[in-house]
């Protein structure tokens, strides 16, 4: 017995050893390209470091980065905005993505040529797409000008990107037009977990549709949905490209990232630009948990 | 045995793992050496160029030189000229890409952690006062006396001087121009304006005329292309930026005087999007021939009538007009200028010159001129008969260069910058009073220029 115990001890003491050697490797390319530079931005957010004045010898000032971020209008601003902007969008993306997703889980003709079409927006560079949208709503050959004209809704050509509420719609139109198909896909992979079987013996039961949808739909497909509002809600808070290209942050549409870039990279504001991004990292992490929290009591729901 | 079979396989594993990795990282570094257009990978090349050095022969000095493909082809012609015509320097370029954006940060990156893969830059005008007030830009004033710049155009020099040294060498240079539709002014019997005043009587009549919409064209969404536009009008009107002290003056009458003008084209002669109109947007309208003016870059008079414009052989071109309190008409100034790492050796900084003093020859610059269409930095290049024959533009064209002006230097610029595009953006769109929104500039910038 001792004998076995022992040698299963030194097994796996040496079968741990080998699986550290093997994942060392992986481990420190994570160390270098991940840990490393959040550290490194944190370090720096502690420190006065404009790139233009190296004769301050970039000095250790503690949190003050942080508390001036407090003071900022402008910071305040645009994290305002960046939730704004991500609960309008994901909230779109949530609706519109679900029902395109029951509208797929549906045995229809073509159905695999819709799925692969559907992604299309999404596999589009969102510099790209924001390229081409901000063509769309432009004031003099604009298509969104166009249709709207031809419907009657309007009757002369707008500029939507030149005033606040103008360029906000644009933004969600369009983060909406090009994520949503990405949300339906991943809504998608959960409703086909879901067993024939569950909706023949409701129907049987003799629950109708919206019963059935309540009641098997939505309970079981609901980590799935979770997990995608997670990289969905991560996502939009980070927008950046969209932004950048299609309105540069005019009419009040600069977002956290937005601003965090501009003091990083143009203003060389290395101190002021690291504590924004550690900012952002914080929120999203906090997002990251509730979300996490969610999901980690309806695991255990289901169990019980 | 079996167990250490298995060690020496793992450890064998790990080994074979981290080489692989080591290759890869190795590959990587290769690739980069040949593709120097890729922005900031371009370190390695650079390296690669000053380790020949010794292993030649000949034991050349080598330069290297960086600047955006946008030039990249003629400025090889140029580069390729130098090489073959004397033996002991070689200049090897750097290409970036075509983005102001990353050239500036490629070498924002190199010169702040006092990189010397990189000997001579090709700078965009705006940043020279924010490298310089860094002490990153080794002084010229040494290498070059009054007899280099005197044949320069002046506001290109200024814009290449910072605290009283020349800090940089303009190499070719751009401005802003105001070009109309010479068939509508026919049609009219009218003269070139030179008021806003007059542009605007003129626009008042101009519309319906040969397909007419719009008397006014130019850029004013929320970028740079928004400063260059509104401190022309702020110059046309008398105004300025900073005083000769380097203090904030936005707030003037003068400027305010500049902003309510420059709204009333967004407001009554503008087609309706020129707040988020960039180069592009405002030249599309112009060229469909719905536009009596539009305020842009030299380079539009070629790029205005070319294949897709139907305007070709309509377009005229003149100095901006000017406003009460204005005395002279001023174009912003764009280009590039030549600046030198200042943490190269010395031996480096005097190739460095020695190539820069070929490259604002009055000889070479005619052929940069002829093969890249490039605005010159040396005046007699203008006059030069080859040149007016290929570009007859010229003639009308210097007169408006001439009265070029760069735009305000700040070791702070891109904040100036920044600022200037928020609030006077919102002072077009209508989101803000102008009064309010240059009180708000003025104490903004005052904040940062402490």
């Amino acid at each position: 017995m001792r004998k076995n115990i022992k040698k299963h001890n030194f097994m796996s003491s040496t079968e741990a050893r080998d699986a550290w050697l093997m994942m060392a490797p992986a481990l420190i390319v994570l160390l270098v390209i991940a840990v490393y530079p959040i550290i490194r931005t944190f370090w720096l957010s502690m420190h006065e470091m404009m790139l233009t004045d190296p004769s301050s010898g970039y000095p250790y000032i503690g949190f003050k980065n942080y508390f001036n971020i407090l003071k900022d209008k402008k910071a305040i601003e645009a994290i305002l905005f960046t939730l704004k902007f991500t609960a309008t969008t994901v909230s779109f993306e949530l609706i519109i993505g679900y029902a395109a997703a029951l509208i797929m889980n549906k045995a229809f003709r073509g159905k695999g040529l819709v799925r692969a079409a559907i992604l299309i927006p999404w596999a589009i560079p969102t510099s790209v797409s924001a390229l081409m949208w901000k063509f769309i709503y432009n004031d003099q050959y604009g298509l969104f000008n166009d249709v709207l004209y031809r419907l009657g809704v309007i009757h002369s050509y707008k500029a939507w990107l030149s005033t606040s509420g103008g360029s906000f719609m644009a933004l969600v139109i369009t983060d909406v037009w090009k994520t949503a198909p990405y949300m339906a896909l991943l809504i998608l992979a959960g409703l086909q977990m879901i067993s024939e079987d569950l909706y023949e013996a409701a129907k049987i039961d003799g629950a109708g549709v919206i019963k059935r949808f309540i009641y098997i739909t939505l309970p079981i497909a609901k980590n799935t949905v979770i997990v995608a509002l997670l990289f969905r809600t991560l996502d939009a808070f980070r927008v950046f490209d969209l932004i950048s290209v299609m309105t540069g942050g005019a009419n009040r549409t600069e977002s956290i990232a937005v601003y965090s870039y501009k003091n990083l990279m143009k203003f060389l504001d290395f101190g002021y630009g690291s504590a924004l991004a550690v900012l952002i990292f914080i929120v999203v992490f906090i997002i990251s948990l509730i979300y996490m929290r969610f999901l980690g009591n309806k695991l255990t729901d289901m169990e019980g | 045995m079996k167990e250490n079979l298995k060690r020496v396989l793992g450890l064998g594993l790990t080994l074979i793992m981290v080489l692989s990795l080591a290759a890869c990282g190795g590959k990587a570094q290769t690739e980069n050496v040949g593709n120097t257009t890729e922005g900031t990978t371009t370190e390695d090349s650079g390296k690669e160029g000053t380790v020949t050095e010794s292993a030649e022969p000949t034991e050349k000095i080598t330069i290297n030189f960086s600047f955006d493909q946008g030039v990249g082809e003629p400025t090889q012609e140029i580069v390729d000229q130098f090489n073959a015509s004397q033996d002991k320097i070689e200049v090897k370029t750097v290409l970036l890409p075509q983005d102001a954006n990353v050239v500036h940060d490629d070498f924002v990156n190199k010169l702040a952690t006092g990189d010397t893969s990189i000997d001579i830059m090709g700078l965009d005008v705006v940043y020279i006062a924010e490298f310089a007030s860094a002490g990153w830009l080794a002084d010229l004033g040494q290498y070059f006396d009054n007899t280099v710049t005197d044949t320069m155009i002046k506001g290109t020099v200024d814009a290449a001087t910072y605290d009283g040294k020349l800090v940089a060498m303009p190499w070719f240079t751009n401005s802003s121009v105001l070009f109309y539709r010479k068939d509508v002014l026919e049609k009219l019997g009218a003269e070139v304006p030179t008021t806003y005043d007059g542009w605007m009587k003129l626009a008042d009549n101009a519309v319906g005329i040969n397909g007419i919409e719009y008397g006014a064209d130019f850029q004013a969404s929320q970028s740079e292309a928004l400063v260059c536009n509104w401190v022309e009008y702020v110059w046309n009107h008398g105004g300025d930026i900073f005083d000769s002290n380097g203090k904030p003056v936005i707030n003037s009458t003068q400027n305010v005087a500049a902003t309510t003008t420059m709204k009333k084209l967004v407001d009554e002669y503008a087609p309706e999007g020129v707040t988020t109109y960039a180069e592009t947007e405002s030249e599309q309208v112009f060229k469909e021939g719905k536009c009596l003016f539009i305020r842009d870059w030299s380079g539009f008079w070629s790029s205005g009538q070319g294949e897709d414009s139907k305007v070709t052989g309509m377009i005229g071109a003149t100095t901006l007009p000017i406003g009460e309190g204005g005395t002279e008409p001023h174009s912003c100034l764009g280009g590039l200028d030549l600046v030198v790492n200042t943490n190269i050796s010395d031996t480096q900084k005097e190739a460095a010159a020695e190539f820069i003093r070929y490259m604002v020859s009055a000889e070479t610059q005619k052929n940069m001129t002829l093969i890249s269409s490039q605005p010159p930095v040396v005046k007699d290049v203008y006059k030069d008969a080859e040149i007016l024959e290929k570009i007859p533009f010229y003639a009308d064209f210097y007169s408006v260069i001439e009265g070029g002006k760069s735009r305000p230097q700040s070791p702070k610029y891109a904040k100036v910058s920044d600022a200037i595009q928020r609030h006077i953006h919102q002072a077009l769109t209508g989101e803000v009073e102008i009064q309010k929104a240059l009180d708000d500039l003025q104490a903004e910038v005052e904040e940062f220029s402490k």
